[in-house]
């Protein structure tokens, strides 16, 4: 009878600590385009080929993250994949059991060759998120699709699906970020920008006009993968 | 004494539950592996067969409701009457008037299949079920709307607890009864596999047309599967209404142009017409593809540099020997049929 009370005061510490502000850091994706925070539907933006576009979906997936703390103690989280998707403010924050002040974050943007053989999986890899070619079996890593005046495309869509895990046309990407001192906040949260811009404007700049649709692995997908691989940094 | 009556309640409980539980588990099902065969290449520990995951995968393969408008089943297009292929179709029907692009496969033997689809752009066989369910002109629906159909009825929610021990309805769930249903569509007791038993003999002509099936056709339709299962190009024209470039949309590589997979030859009198665009409608326009009208060009696989020398004579040896490939005890099996029916019924043969 004398072990109750331990156990009791045992679980309420348990719990209590599990929820305690500090001990969890947190990752929040904020999506621009440019300058401004993307809306979805709403609001028209401009590229750098002075195309115009409104955005309907934007999704990616974030993997294997990597944290670095001050002292230089690595934290992999292997096993985690998450579904970024601006439809769903939840899904833009990531929690992780992490304590110390980061120095270092690394993630992949997609998913690892892996679990895109092996059968199909559960979560936020559910193929019924909507981020699965099934005709040739895979993941999509990242989604830009709205519509723009200037796309030859039917209904003057814009899409484009990146994914593809085999080479030559492995889309899969390594982020690593550095977590200036001012990175995270008194809450150990950490603000990571996504500027959409940089889809169309980087190693290869790459306009709606011309290439209005991406639904298969290969070179235009790796083409817009390195341009996204840009997309991120730390906000200050 | 109160704490023995409630040790007692406690045990009592717990064993009535155990003993629930046990009732409820899932009976374990053998995949039997026809003597001579090679290993299975589906990972059974991964997905363990089961009676109540079997029933399941019957029940959701022969479900019209998980397409689009509740008119297609995965049965509409894989009949068993016809070996699990579309019988006497070249395309299969979809949602809303369509026509699929490719000859649907027969489904027999998939344990020892690694990659589906006549590309073999699907490397899973639970994989498989989410492209004809999502395609615009098969079932035409989205895997969100399958599940929530598949939640809102309470009899597959028991079947889904009495397979996997708890009522959850997942995408990997669905997909993996379906793979147990499908994984024990083996067909193995053809004429042919009762003479290479030794149950029964060949007549004089299906002998001979067994030597120069030997002889001619088996470095690719490899015993006893009648496939090596690799992709080749065997002189196909390209259509160019379907511009279906085959192996090549999945590996990116040219030197993969026009190659498909190799089919299975089992129950070939029944799974015409031919090929993956189902240009062939009988086994004699094979023989004449063969023998004639194939195109050899820098692609053509390097056993079909020559064609294939077929005398008249041979094409009925090799007719008669192809139809010792038909599996009665297969195409009529019960267990195969819907739940409920002894025999594939008659609205089954509708489309």
């Amino acid at each position: 009878m004398k072990l109750l009370p331990v156990v009791i005061i045992c679980w309420v510490v348990v719990f209590c600590s599990a929820r305690l502000p500090g001990n969890n850091t947190t990752i929040r994706f904020k999506h621009l385009v440019g300058s401004k925070v993307l809306k979805l539907f709403d609001e028209t933006y401009i590229n750098s080929f002075g195309e115009p576009f409104v955005i309907s979906k934007f999704r990616y997936y974030v993997s294997h993250i990597s944290l670095t703390d001050n002292t230089g103690k690595q934290t992999d989280f292997p096993d985690n994949y998450y579904l970024v998707n601006e439809e769903d403010s939840l899904s833009k924050e990531i929690h992780l059991p992490i304590a110390s002040t980061l120095r270092e974050i690394s993630f992949m943007i997609g998913v690892d060759s892996i679990k895109n053989i092996s059968g199909v999986q559960t979560g936020s890899l559910d193929p019924a998120n909507g981020m699965f070619w099934t005709w040739n079996s895979g993941y999509v890593f990242a989604k830009l699709e709205g519509q723009s005046d200037v796309s030859p495309a039917p209904a003057h869509s814009f899409s484009w699906d990146v994914g593809g895990f085999r080479q030559p046309a492995n889309a899969l990407r390594k982020i690593k970020l550095t977590v200036n001192k001012n990175g995270a906040t008194e809450e150990n949260t950490i603000i990571i920008t996504a500027d959409v811009l940089k889809w169309f404007n980087g190693k290869t700049p790459l306009s709606i006009t011309k290439t209005p649709a991406c639904h298969q692995p290969g070179t235009l997908a790796v083409q817009i993968a390195d341009n996204y691989s840009t997309m991120f940094s730390v906000a200050p | 004494m109160k704490i023995l009556t409630i040790i007692c309640i406690v045990l009592f409980t717990a064993t009535g539950i155990a003993s629930i539980e046990a009732a409820n588990k899932p009976r374990p099902l053998q995949l039997i592996i026809p003597p001579g065969w090679p290993k299975p290449l589906y990972n059974f520990k991964y997905n363990p067969l089961t009676k109540e995951g079997f029933e399941l995968g019957r029940k959701l393969f022969y479900d019209e409701r998980l397409s689009k408008d509740s008119s297609i089943s995965c049965a509409s297009c894989h009949q068993q009457f016809g070996a699990f292929a579309t019988y006497d179709h070249n395309f299969s029907h979809g949602y809303n008037n369509t026509l699929t692009t490719r000859n649907a496969p027969s489904l027999q033997n998939l344990a020892w299949q690694k990659e589906f689809m006549w590309d073999g752009g699907i490397n899973h066989l639970d994989l498989q079920p989410l492209a004809p369910l999502t395609a615009s002109n098969e079932m035409g629906e989205t895997l969100q709307n399958v599940i929530g159909k598949l939640n809102k009825d309470t009899a597959y929610k028991r079947l889904f607890k009495n397979a996997f021990g708890t009522a959850v309805i997942n995408t990997k769930r669905m997909s993996m009864a379906l793979s147990q249903f499908v994984l024990m569509l083996v067909s193995s007791n053809s004429k042919y596999d009762k003479v290479m038993r030794g149950e029964l003999a060949f007549a004089a002509a299906e002998k001979q047309g067994y030597e120069i099936f030997k002889q001619k056709c088996s470095s690719c339709h490899k015993e006893p599967l009648f496939s090596d299962f690799s992709y080749r190009n065997n002189g196909l024209l390209l259509d160019t209404t379907l511009n279906d470039y085959g192996r090549m949309k999945i590996t990116l590589d040219k030197r993969d142009s026009l190659k498909f997979k190799v089919p299975s030859l089992r129950n070939i009198a029944l799974t015409f017409p031919y090929g993956h665009d189902g240009r062939f409608f009988s086994l004699q326009s094979i023989y004449e593809h063969y023998r004639n009208k194939m195109v050899v060009a820098a692609n053509t696989d390097s056993l079909l540099l020559k064609k294939i020398p077929i005398s008249n004579t041979e094409t009925g040896l090799l007719t008669a020997f192809l139809r010792t490939l038909t599996d009665t005890s297969f195409l009529k099996n019960p267990q195969f049929a819907p739940p409920g029916y002894t025999i594939t019924p008659a609205f089954i043969h509708y489309q």
